[in-house]
């Protein structure tokens, strides 16, 4: 390989932290002309911190970073840009009420002789560029907003290559992509002009059929470099999460209470995204939802707590059927929703840990209205021991926590509401290994004590390991429910990408 | 699947934590005792500049003139905390201040019942603004602006502007009396600023009022609410203002409708110069309460130094900024 | 697929816009029809005469919105632009000099407002609350009580014609030529980013910073132009700032479809919107509504329309997500 093709980026003992966090250290590795590289990781294990010094966007504490032989210090993605590197950001980075011609072209979209921007001008640009990528089924003229997101997620792939980078950054790419051959072929393309990839992804069989070799990093370190096609699975898996994936646990063995009123039972719901849902959950039972990004599985968690309204079907609980009109209702009926978006939709940022954990029950901890501090420690620390959160967190204001500690408090805070019933969305996202395993030991004996769970996770072994059922959407309905002894990721998988029997459902249509 | 929650800062490894803050919300005293230091620097500057300042009887002639902003500024503190605002404030003050005189027209026969009416009316309109922003969701900047119009013109239709008076000589002997030498509006502070900081710091409808500035979408996750909490707020704040409005009736010993619309802007500069982040969640009363001291110390200040009352908004004005560049660190550490 | 380019293309820019323009003939069809002369060349004159000063105003409040932020300033920068042309036009400094002058104070308070939103990430709230109170203070210091005088070419100057043509009406097109062109050029499409997704707007590359400082400072300008031509109307200065004047400024950006979050509406809509409130106070005069009644109407037909407006914005916002 050396001497053979020239190298294009060298990224030198880069480290980066944030206070006491460190996102990056000491990671070094390079990339060489016409090679696509994926770099993986779990959630928190630096990746996006990576992407954005590539970008411009943040600059390392240390390290260097040359790109074709010349120093590498952009002042923002502009310079970055000019430098040689464009990325396709996993969030993207598209402003919904422009064009989809305005956006290709930010920040300097081509003037007209009078000096502005003239709408006409940019879309046929914008149509020539598209079509040059193989992109016919998006109108320049059309905004941001009126797309599906596959589409939109074109377009932020497309706006990164015409920039004609030498170091291109795809980070998730083919999270919406329905079409993920043309992204592939578009790699292929580049490659043989002599870009290099850096492919982020956590789907291995995208990294198998596009990258040369792949950097693991984990907890801000990198843990391997090695070539793709000579690693296992396994082995991959373990560098990525510092375990092997079997040893997550033995099958534990069901605690499902057998002819028991069912805690849950939805009947043919149909709402904004969910499309004629019907399932049932028992006591006991850790029911999991899978589906790809986009499948409806947040619109049905959100209408099974009230955040949107049912327009068809019955819900009904314990027994009798329910409206869930509000959160509220649904917590006063024993259900509560630990949702998507820790940050904006989980924590309260300015409370303490024990304030965000005792608030379902402060009245309880008051007397004459006015909060005993001790009755509300006592209170929290009932919880506390089930999700493993240390007791010396407890006065700490929770920014000041992890990731996994704050997931952590926001379940303690589910549990101090005394729902049997709990909706869990991707419970595991952004947390450390440590605080998986805590959460896992919590849902494991909130289930045994005859609770009920409805687990999504976009971890597919998660999802094998711990659910008796596993319900799995596709296109905002569900397109299969396996047991027990049928669950696999491959069945998973498969039904979740709309095959079924071995075929594909429907024709996948765009826009 | 992503790495963002590394975005923010503030968060730590479980290696090691950041500063850790004792109290519930430790780090708020902060700018709490800073505007408390600059208001007894400002007092102390005084009494050397001019050595007859700052006796025993000026100093608390200065907490009588305080009270209004006191009064007025916890209710919009509680509102800003929420994440909304009151804009009506001033209006509701002279509505308020109106009303216990024409009702009881130089007399102490109505006051039992003059005063509940007042307080009820005000806190009525203050209802009204919750309603509009809680049901029908229409901004707050909006809901009390147009509120504040609208209720002016209806004061203005029931007395055509003209100052009613006088007030019920009891509430006037109440705003300028003593007892054992300390004015009688001074007790009220006292006991005023107690329940007010129980209220919002210690009670558990404070501690969801926090919650809910902090995060609306986490509190109505959780099923805290929202409706009722915001309607309250807002009632409060209504209420408050009418309070003003009836000890400022009796301070000036007549009322009229405009009287209440120059404490609008010192009631949120109030909290804002206390450390409360406009956007709601955070800030004390402790807080809430140095602003509006400091606020009347200087306007004090700044009478007895004969100057202008423009120089007492510029220098207003540029306090408020001065409060902002002080907290920036503090404040922006979480954006939004 | 190609045909839906243009129609989607100015949904979102023009949808308030359109709504509030029907409004604002529907209203005035209303009035005309109680008040014959309105219809006269007078008559527009006049009606262009009380707008103007709330048109520009609210124009200049419209920039500092559509980039996602707050501006209380707009009647601090009016009173002391007032001030200062009822104490310096007749005298020291002339007409043209005090124009340049009160030009100059609003890029000054734009500007500094613009820093410390921008540069210092401080609150827009808080921020331009504490220069409006600050812009109040100057006035008074300039001057203690209403007086001064406003130099008569420009009270005459400014409400009357030229050639014919109301200034007014002048102004007016060119505000409106002003923002077509700021609409199309690069700055123009950076506010619209950075008040939708200001996130976004920095990682294609966009400066945030110096966007909201243009912005600002703009909407300086504006006030300060506005409060030129107040100085012209009222003739002698006054520096006390009325209360009401930026809830109509407000109302009048909210009626035109411009939403409060930013990066959605434009200045079009809320020219209409200060159209919409100027007629509407003309029309309760003419009707004959007492005193009493014209506050309460104003307060809630104002939220009436302010919901209209802001109604039409969300709309322009509806085309569902397929997916989740």
């Amino acid at each position: 390989m050396e001497g053979e093709t020239p190298k294009v980026l060298d990224f030198r003992s880069v480290s980066k932290r944030y206070g006491v966090t460190i996102a990056l250290h000491d990671v070094s590795f390079e990339l060489h002309a016409g090679e696509v590289c994926g770099l993986l990781g779990e959630n928190g294990a630096g990746k996006s911190t990576l992407v954005k010094i590539l970008s411009g966007v943040v600059v390392p504490d240390s390290g260097s970073i040359e790109l074709r032989g010349a120093p590498f210090k952009p002042q923002g993605i502009v310079d970055a840009r000019a430098a040689g590197i464009a990325t396709a950001f996993q969030e993207l980075s598209l402003i919904p009420t422009l064009s989809v011609a305005a956006n290709l072209f930010l920040p300097r979209p081509a003037l007209n002789r009078f000096g502005l921007v003239s709408a006409s001008g940019i879309e046929r640009e914008a149509a020539a560029i598209l079509e040059s990528y193989g992109v016919t089924d998006i109108a320049p003229g059309r905004l941001i907003e009126e797309l599906p997101l596959g589409l939109r997620q074109k377009v932020e792939i497309v706006r990164a290559l015409w920039h004609s980078p030498s170091v291109l950054v795809l980070d998730e790419a083919t999270a919406a992509l329905s079409d993920r051959e043309w992204l592939f072929g578009l790699a292929d393309a580049v490659r043989r002009d002599g870009t290099s990839v850096l492919y982020i992804s956590h789907k291995l069989d995208e990294i198998r059929r596009l990258c040369q070799r792949c950097v693991i990093l984990r907890n801000g370190r990198k843990v391997l470099e090695s070539d793709v096609a000579s690693m296992s699975d396994e082995a991959i898996f373990s560098s990525m999460a510092g375990r092997s994936p079997a040893e997550a646990s033995k099958k534990r063995p069901s605690a499902v209470r057998q002819r028991t009123e069912p805690v849950l039972q939805v009947a043919g719901i149909s709402g904004p995204g969910v499309d004629h849902v019907s399932f049932s959950l028992a006591a006991g039972e850790i029911l999991g939802v899978a589906g790809l990004e986009g499948h409806g599985q947040s619109s049905l968690f959100k209408a099974l707590v009230g955040l949107s309204i049912l327009t068809e079907g019955t819900v009904s609980a314990g027994g009798k059927t329910v409206s869930v009109r509000s959160p509220r209702i649904a917590r006063s009926l024993g259900m509560v929703l630990v949702p998507e978006e820790r940050k904006s939709e989980g924590l309260f940022h300015d409370l303490t840990t024990q304030a965000n954990i005792s608030l379902p029950v402060i009245n309880r901890a008051s007397r004459f209205n006015l909060v005993n501090r001790s009755s509300e420690r006592r209170l929290v620390e009932k919880v506390t021991p089930a999700v493993n959160l240390p007791e010396r967190f407890l006065p700490l204001n929770i920014d000041a926590l992890s990731g996994g500690n704050q997931q952590k408090a926001v379940l303690a805070r589910a549990l101090m509401t005394g729902a049997k019933c709990l909706l869990l969305f991707d419970p595991t996202r952004g947390v450390d290994v440590g605080a998986k395993r805590n959460i896992y030991e919590m849902m494991r004996s909130f289930v045994g004590d005859g609770g009920s769970i409805l687990f999504y996770s976009t971890e597919l072994d998660e999802l094998v390991q711990l659910c008796d059922r596993c319900l799995v959407l596709y296109r905002n309905s569900i397109a299969g429910e396996l047991d027990r002894d049928q669950l696999s990721q491959d069945r998973i998988l498969s039904l979740a990408s709309g095959y079924r029997n071995g075929a594909h459902q429907a024709a996948v249509e765009e826009a | 699947m992503t790495d963002k929650d590394l975005a923010n800062p503030s968060q730590a490894t479980e290696f090691g934590l950041r500063s850790s803050r004792r109290q519930w919300i430790g780090s708020e005293i902060v700018p709490a005792l800073t505007v408390f230091a600059a208001t007894a620097l400002l007092v102390v500057g005084m009494k050397i500049a001019n050595p007859s300042f700052g006796s025993f009887e000026q100093i608390t002639a200065i907490l009588v003139t305080a009270i209004f902003l006191v009064v007025a500024s916890f209710g919009q503190g509680l509102v800003i905390l929420l994440g909304g605002i009151d804009l009506s404030l001033g209006v509701i003050i002279g509505i308020g201040g109106m009303m216990i005189a024409e009702w009881t027209h130089g007399s102490n026969d109505a006051l039992l019942y003059a005063i509940p009416l007042t307080l009820l009316c005000c806190l009525g309109i203050g209802l009204i603004n919750g309603l509009g922003v809680a049901i029908a969701g229409i901004p707050p900047f909006i809901v009390t602006l147009a509120s504040g119009i609208t209720f002016y013109g209806v004061g203005l239709g029931f007395t055509a502007g003209n100052s009613q008076q006088p007030v019920a000589p009891a509430i006037q002997h109440f705003m300028s009396s003593r007892w054992l030498g300390v004015p009688y509006p001074v007790y009220f502070i006292v006991v005023f600023v107690v329940i007010a900081w129980l209220f919002q710091n210690r009670s558990a409808e404070g501690r969801k009022l926090y919650a809910i500035g902090s995060s609306p979408g986490a509190a109505r996750i959780l099923g805290l609410p929202m409706a009722p909490l915001t309607i309250a707020v807002y009632a409060i704040s209504g209420l408050c203002a009418g309070i003003t409005g009836i000890l400022l009736a009796g301070y000036s010993s007549s009322a009229t409708l405009d009287m209440g619309n120059a404490l609008l802007m010192p009631s949120i500069a109030a909290v804002v110069i206390g450390g409360a982040r406009v956007t709601g969640g955070s800030g004390i009363y402790l807080g809430t309460l140095a602003g509006a001291l400091f606020l009347s110390t200087l306007s004090t200040v700044i009478t007895t130094l004969s100057l202008s009352q423009g120089f007492r908004d510029l220098v207003q004005g540029g306090v408020i900024i001065i409060a902002l560049l002080l907290q920036r660190g503090r404040l922006n550490l979480r954006s939004r | 697929m190609a045909g839906d380019t243009v129609r989607n293309r100015r949904k979102a820019l023009g949808n308030g816009a359109v709504a509030a323009a029907g409004l604002l003939i529907v209203m005035f069809a209303v009035y005309a029809s109680h008040q014959p002369t309105a219809l006269t060349l007078f008559g527009v004159g006049n009606l262009l005469n009380n707008t103007i000063v709330l048109a520009l105003a609210a124009t200049g409040l419209t920039f500092a919105i559509l980039c996602g932020e707050f501006d209380l300033s707009g009647p601090g920068v009016i009173a002391i632009a007032n001030v200062v042309v009822a104490t310096t036009s007749a005298g020291s400094l002339g007409a043209a000099g005090s124009f340049g002058l009160v030009l100059l104070i609003g890029l000054v308070v734009g500007g500094l407002n613009g820093i410390l939103v921008a540069y210092l990430g401080l609150q827009s709230l808080a921020v331009t609350l504490g220069s409006l109170i600050a812009c109040q203070g100057v006035a008074l210091l300039i001057l203690p009580a209403p007086g001064g005088q406003v130099v008569d070419s420009i009270a005459y100057g400014i409400t009357g014609n030229i050639m014919s043509v109301p200034v007014p009406a002048l102004l007016l097109a060119l505000t409106i030529v002003f923002w077509l062109l700021l609409r199309q050029s690069r700055m123009g499409l950076a506010i619209y980013a950075v008040g939708t997704d200001q996130a976004a707007a920095g990682l294609s590359g966009l400066n945030i910073r110096t966007t909201k400082l243009f912005a600002f400072v703009l909407a300086g300008l504006f006030y300060a132009i506005a409060g030129f031509v107040f100085s012209a109307e009222i003739g002698s200065g006054d520096p006390r700032i009325s209360d009401s004047f930026l809830l109509f400024m407000f109302a009048a950006v909210a009626i035109g479809g411009t939403s409060l979050f930013g990066g959605r509406g434009g200045v079009l809509g809320t020219l209409a919107g200060a159209g919409i409130l100027t007629v509407l106070q003309k029309m309760l005069f003419a009707l004959g509504v007492a005193d009493f009644y014209t506050n309460i109407f104003n307060g809630i037909i104002m939220i009436l329309a302010i919901l209209f407006g802001q109604a039409s914005a969300y709309l322009a916002r509806r085309p569902e997500r397929r997916g989740t």
